[in-house]
């Protein structure tokens, strides 16, 4: 792999990041609301995309993490949940392993 | 919620990162050589595009294919970058500083610290820099991870539920969650190689309707 390849790669990166975070100017106020609604479905839409492993679902002990966050999402405490997760995840492992 | 919770919160990614990273390290050494790994690494810092530029390499694809994979992949941060722009303080150097540290996972963080997001944003995406390349040196010295791997795994769809979980401010919003997350895992069974762009169209249509949040 070439020099100019990974530079190339690398400012195309890096061009996706800046362009809306300095290039574009603020959005106009409809603009502005439909982004508000947009990070907990993309966020969601990302832990989705993240259990499914090529054209399946992820492993067991993967789903067993899951659905540990998902229980404890009542309580909107990012921490709770990412014990809630290994909580799960431990489970699993006890459980399929 | 406060910065120091939202960073303490940020370690379990970040330990994440670095087994990721040493994957990387070790996979990308065999196929572009040690030089060039750590190179991407330091100035790529996107593991999803480096892990699909080296699977494309071991493929032999050419480098339009690798452009074009790295286009699709880089797509949501268009989006990142939109959701947080009102929220960051800073004039143009300044926001193309905290741009090198725009990854999904510093943006959730920074979204969800609330009135802190500038300096979460900078804090965790360069905890988060640090840890990649870190992993990338460990691989590329032969550390074997494939014991942590798959608890490493889970760490990203956990973290991404409590970033949505702390999104939903309302009923409302967590609904519009669920349905985006429907819809990505559904798009992403039916077109696998389309992972890079799914969540995105998926999180936008969802979003658009107007109506309580």
């Amino acid at each position: 792999m070439s020099l100019s390849l990974i530079a190339a790669i690398a400012l195309l990166t890096y061009a996706s990041r800046a362009l809306a975070l300095v290039v574009m100017p603020d959005p106009p106020p409809r603009a502005k609301a439909v982004l508000d609604r947009i990070p907990a479905p993309l966020f969601a839409a990302l832990a989705a995309i993240s259990v499914v492993a090529d054209d399946q679902l992820a492993a067991p002990v993967m789903l067993c993490a899951v659905f540990g966050a998902l229980l404890v999402t009542p309580t909107r405490s990012l921490l709770h949940v990412l014990f809630g997760g290994l909580a799960g995840y431990a489970l699993g492992a006890l459980v399929f392993s | 919620m406060k910065r120091r919770a939202i960073l303490s919160a940020a370690v379990a990614p970040a330990t994440a990162i670095v087994v990721f990273g040493a994957t990387y390290g070790t996979l990308a050494r065999h196929v572009i050589g040690a030089g060039a790994a750590m190179l991407s690494s330091l100035l790529i810092f996107s593991g999803a595009v480096q892990f699909t530029v080296v699977g494309l390499l071991s493929a032999g694809a050419g480098p339009g294919a690798l452009v074009a994979g790295s286009v699709t992949l880089n797509f949501r941060n268009l989006l990142l970058g939109a959701v947080l722009r009102p929220r960051v303080q800073g004039g143009p150097a300044r926001r193309a500083g905290l741009a090198w540290f725009l990854v999904d996972e510093s943006a959730g963080l920074a979204l969800a610290s609330g009135t802190d997001v500038t300096r979460t944003l900078f804090a965790s995406g360069a905890l988060f820099y640090i840890a990649w390349q870190v992993g990338t040196m460990l691989g590329l010295l032969g550390a074997s991870v494939e014991g942590v791997r798959s608890a490493a795994t889970a760490v990203f769809p956990v973290l991404f539920i409590g970033l949505a979980a702390l999104s939903s401010a309302s009923r409302s919003m967590a609904a519009r969650a669920a349905l985006a997350a429907g819809l990505a895992a559904g798009a992403a069974l039916l077109w696998p190689g389309g992972r890079g762009v799914v969540a995105v169209a998926a999180a936008i249509a969802v979003a658009l309707p107007g109506g309580e949040t």
